[in-house]
């Protein structure tokens, strides 16, 4: 019966330690690592810092987190509202090693998915949520712990190489902020977003040129807008201009340096931006540029196109540009209630060629001298296709005095003289309306068709056949000359004279010789007369040669064929053997007519000679009567050539030609059909050539 | 020795215990030794009558456990991250937010298994291991039940575990969706691990033995 051993009791008194489990080391280890761990993290925590934000866009305590060249150095503990509920203020845990640099040059800005037309920025964000993304430099600064957040990612990081400059637009410009600085095409800076200036009259964003192309800007350098595209037509012609597609959507900002030999600036420089290449180039000669000279002119009449923008010239100069157009109404200054045109332009006193003091006063004072001396400004006309205005700067002879009105608070008031400005614009559009309705088609059309008409004409049988006729004519005078009738001309008309005899037997003695005399006389008249008609064939081939002459200055190489062809007809006209055997016919007829005579003087008696002389002179006068017609004849038909000659060399002048070709034809025919009546008459009645009736 | 050990027996009356009548049990190949023996001359394994440092292991691995409970619960137990967010859910977390979406059945599984039962096992083991010390209201048989249902169940908590592992596993899509198992996975099961060996350190003897203490006090008395 034994009981439990007592020696259990004095073991567990004889050592407490003794009888430690060593099982216990390793809950006291696990304890010893917990506390290591949990100092450790606790040393290793890092300070808190906040940041205030505009609004806490998507941030969420604990998760976001806030990055430093997109590696996680923070997160947000907790999100409080700041004073007023004004802000939003993020408490941020920065890790230890980090925490040193953020001192007061760091700066702040959430990162959200932004789709922009330059592109998509913080697309990650979309799947690990928003971050605050910090940016700082690598040096440790002036410790802070309270910071401003911004809104936007800011143009440029700390540490970062860049040049830092400030964009202006000009007075009445435009700015496109938040847009790339190109240059070449290739995006080489970043214009941040813009503000508005205080007095409102410009706006002016930062930008940042990214290196190293910082050193391409120098005083000298200027930017412009190549947002968008500008379309224009000028005297070369419609112009389209765009630098590229991006730019066109985005916008985006260029420069250049049009003048070599400028230092690169520093940070802080301020440039203005143009609005196009050939503003900013223009601008580089005006480098002494200084502020702008505003002064107002008042124009009586109240003319539409005269534009903001337009140029203010000074002798064909341009000074300055149109900054506003009111129309005015003012009683009480002008007694009336007409509605005037209150200008107010800039003028920029370094295009007035000013010695010296270069400045709005100067300027001022200038102008003063010059307005005295007779200075005007009017409205002119500035471009006729746009029907716009311009104020021109001009000294007008014996104007009426004027001053300058200069008055406090309001701009200087320029006198004006009669303003000049057609309308131009309306005469133009006139014109060009007119020659746009100018059937010139129809006109060649008509012009080809004529020309084709008149050689056709020509080349007709008609025509061709009116040499025949012509000869026909002649041989028709002469067959009837040389007819039996007329043969018998003599035994009638020594029939006549046998009956004449006893009454000129009467008078024989009286007046015998002067009558044979003045007879033999008005032979050789007629005779002389035929031979001026056949002169006149010389006459009739000088005309065609000019008719050639004229067809030769025709310029047109259709026109030219077609007159080639009319003058190959006329060739063969001239050519033809009945025109060759004209002045042969001629020649037979006034054969005829000797002979005839021959044998008036054979048949008759001599004894008759005498008493028929008388007669005979009548007979004669009849032949010579006859014989001046054929100049006339012949003087038709040079008229017919010469309007032909006319029509031709007239080719030009419109309708006129055809109807006069028309009306030349028609007198042909009516000369030919005047010259057979009269074959016709002389055949039914041949003793009319003699009896002159 | 048979009749020895039968006339121990029959003086022992109903409560002889091996420690009564001198003899320590191998408890590795069960062979019942003289006190007096120091090694098991079967299996080679130190005899012992009581583990006197038993106690010491139950509460040693106990603290661990209940070390380990608490990242278990701080930390998230699972991260999933999928192509627009990223959760990360610890135990209780992840019941609450299942009960939000109207799993209760799945909730309460897992706040029984991850929650319930690892805190019973803490408390069971540390009743158990107090009241083989203290005076006890609780029957020695309910005790010994106690002791045998925690130490039965004490396996099913790594349920969790597993839940995890096997999500963890199946569940990589890559960018798509991916589930990882955080923090706490571990310090749970280490908390899992740590009350299983510390239920299985405790001598369910001592239930009993401090019974006969009992018994002898009364005596004394």
């Amino acid at each position: 019966m034994n009981d439990a051993p007592p020696v259990d009791f004095e073991d567990r008194k004889a050592s407490f330690f003794h009888n430690l489990s060593v099982v216990w080391v390793i809950p006291m280890l696990a304890l010893v690592m917990a506390l290591v761990v949990a100092w450790q993290t606790y040393s290793a925590r890092g300070p808190i810092i906040t940041i205030e934000f505009e609004s806490g866009a998507g941030i969420a305590p604990r998760e976001t987190e806030l990055r430093f060249r997109d590696v996680t150095v923070g997160v947000v503990e907790d999100i409080s509202f700041g004073e007023g509920l004004k802000s939003v203020i993020a408490k941020v845990r920065v890790d230890q090693e980090v925490a040193p640099y953020i001192d007061s040059g760091a700066r702040f800005w959430t990162v959200t998915p932004e789709f922009s037309a330059s592109g998509v920025t913080g697309l990650d964000t979309v799947f690990t949520g928003v971050f605050i993304e910090g940016s700082w430099d690598g040096e440790i600064g002036a410790a802070r712990d309270s910071f401003q957040g911004l809104s936007t990612a800011p143009l440029y990081q700390p540490g970062e190489g860049g040049l830092q400059i400030a964009l202006r637009s000009i007075p009445g410009g435009e700015l496109s902020a938040d847009t790339p600085i190109l240059y070449r095409g290739i995006q080489i800076g970043r214009v941040g977003p813009a503000r508005i200036s205080p007095e409102g009259n410009f706006a002016i964003a930062e930008a940042v040129i990214y290196e190293p192309h910082g050193r391409l800007v120098t005083p000298t350098t200027r930017f412009w807008d190549t947002s968008g595209f500008s379309f224009s037509i000028g005297a070369s012609g419609a112009e389209l201009n765009f630098s590229s597609v991006a730019s066109l959507v985005a916008g985006g900002i260029t420069f250049d340096t049009f003048v070599s030999g400028g230092e690169p600036v520093g940070d802080g420089s301020v440039f203005e931006v143009f609005a196009s290449e050939a503003d900013a180039r223009s601008s580089v000669f005006n480098a002494s540029e200084v502020d702008l000279l505003e002064m107002r002119v008042v124009f009586d009449e109240n003319v539409s196109g005269l534009a903001v923008g337009a140029p203010v010239e000074f002798k064909g100069l341009r000074i300055g540009s149109v900054d506003s157009v009111t129309g005015l109404v003012d009683p009480d200054l002008y007694g009336d209630s007409r509605v005037r045109l209150s200008v107010v332009v800039g003028l920029q006193p370094a295009r007035l060629g000013l010695q010296g003091d270069v400045s709005p006063e100067a300027a001022l004072a200038f102008l003063g001298d010059r307005v005295r001396d007779g200075l005007r400004a009017r409205l002119a006309s500035g471009n006729i296709f746009t029907g716009g205005l311009k104020v021109e700067l001009l000294d007008v002879l014996d104007a009426p005095p004027a001053e300058l009105i200069i008055e406090d608070g309001a701009f200087p008031t320029l006198p004006t003289t009669q303003s000049a400005v057609t309308d131009r614009s309306a005469t133009v559009e006139g014109v060009f309306s007119r020659v746009n309705d100018l059937p010139i088609e129809e006109l060649l059309q008509s012009a080809i068709d004529f020309v084709q008409s008149a050689g056709n004409l020509i080349t007709s049988d008609e025509v061709r056949g009116a040499p025949q006729e012509l000869s026909a004519l002649i041989g028709d005078i002469r067959s009837m000359v040389s007819s039996d009738t007329v043969q018998e001309i003599p035994q009638t008309l020594n029939a006549a004279l046998l009956r004449l005899d006893g009454i000129l037997l009467q008078i024989e003695e009286e007046q015998a010789v002067a009558r044979v005399l003045s007879a033999i006389d008005a032979a050789a008249e007629a005779a002389g007369t035929v031979g001026t008609s056949v002169a006149g064939v010389p006459q009739l081939v000088e005309e065609l040669v000019s008719v050639a002459a004229n067809a030769a200055t025709v310029p047109l190489t259709e026109f030219t064929d077609q007159v080639t062809e009319i003058l190959s007809s006329a060739d063969a006209l001239i050519s033809a053997p009945a025109t060759q055997d004209l002045p042969a016919s001629l020649a037979g007829a006034l054969d005829e007519l000797n002979r005839t005579l021959a044998e008036l003087r054979e048949g008759g008696a001599v004894t008759n000679v005498n008493a028929t002389l008388a007669s005979t002179r009548d007979a004669a006068d009849a032949i010579a009567l006859s014989a001046r017609d054929l100049p006339q004849l012949v003087d038709r038909i040079t008229e017919v050539f010469d309007e032909a000659s006319a029509t031709i060399a007239g080719y030009n002048r419109g309708d006129v030609l055809s109807r006069d070709a028309q009306a030349a034809l028609r007198d042909i025919s009516a000369a030919s059909e005047a010259i057979t009546a009269l074959v016709r008459m002389l055949e039914r009645n041949p003793s009319a050539l003699i009896r002159g009736r | 020795m048979q009749v020895v050990r039968l006339e121990r027996i029959e003086q022992a009356s109903q409560n002889v215990t091996a420690r009564s009548l001198g003899l320590v049990a191998c408890t590795r190949c069960h062979l019942a030794w003289p006190k007096e023996v120091a090694t098991c001359g079967r299996c080679g394994h130190k005899l012992q009558s009581r583990d006197r440092k038993s106690l010491q292991r139950v509460w040693a691995f106990w603290l661990l456990g209940l070390m380990c409970y608490i990242p278990a619960n701080l930390f998230p137990m699972l991260q999933t991250r999928t192509l627009i967010y990223r959760q990360e859910d610890t135990i209780v977390g992840g019941a609450i937010e299942l009960i939000e979406y109207g799993s209760v059945a799945v909730a309460l599984v897992i706040l029984f298994a991850s929650v319930a039962i690892p805190i019973g096992k803490f408390l069971a083991i540390a009743f158990l291991a107090i009241s083989v010390q203290r005076p006890s209201s609780v029957s020695k048989s309910q005790r010994q039940l106690l002791y045998e249902v925690v130490d039965y169940i004490g396996r099913w908590s790594m349920i969790d575990i597993f839940v995890v592992a096997i999500l963890s596993s199946l569940v990589q899509l890559n960018v798509l969706v991916t589930i990882n198992p955080g923090t706490a996975s571990l310090f749970f099961a280490m908390s899992v691990i740590f009350t299983m060996i510390s239920a299985h350190s405790f001598d369910s003897r001592m239930i009993w033995d401090a019974q006969e203490v009992d018994k002898e006090s009364a005596k004394d008395e």
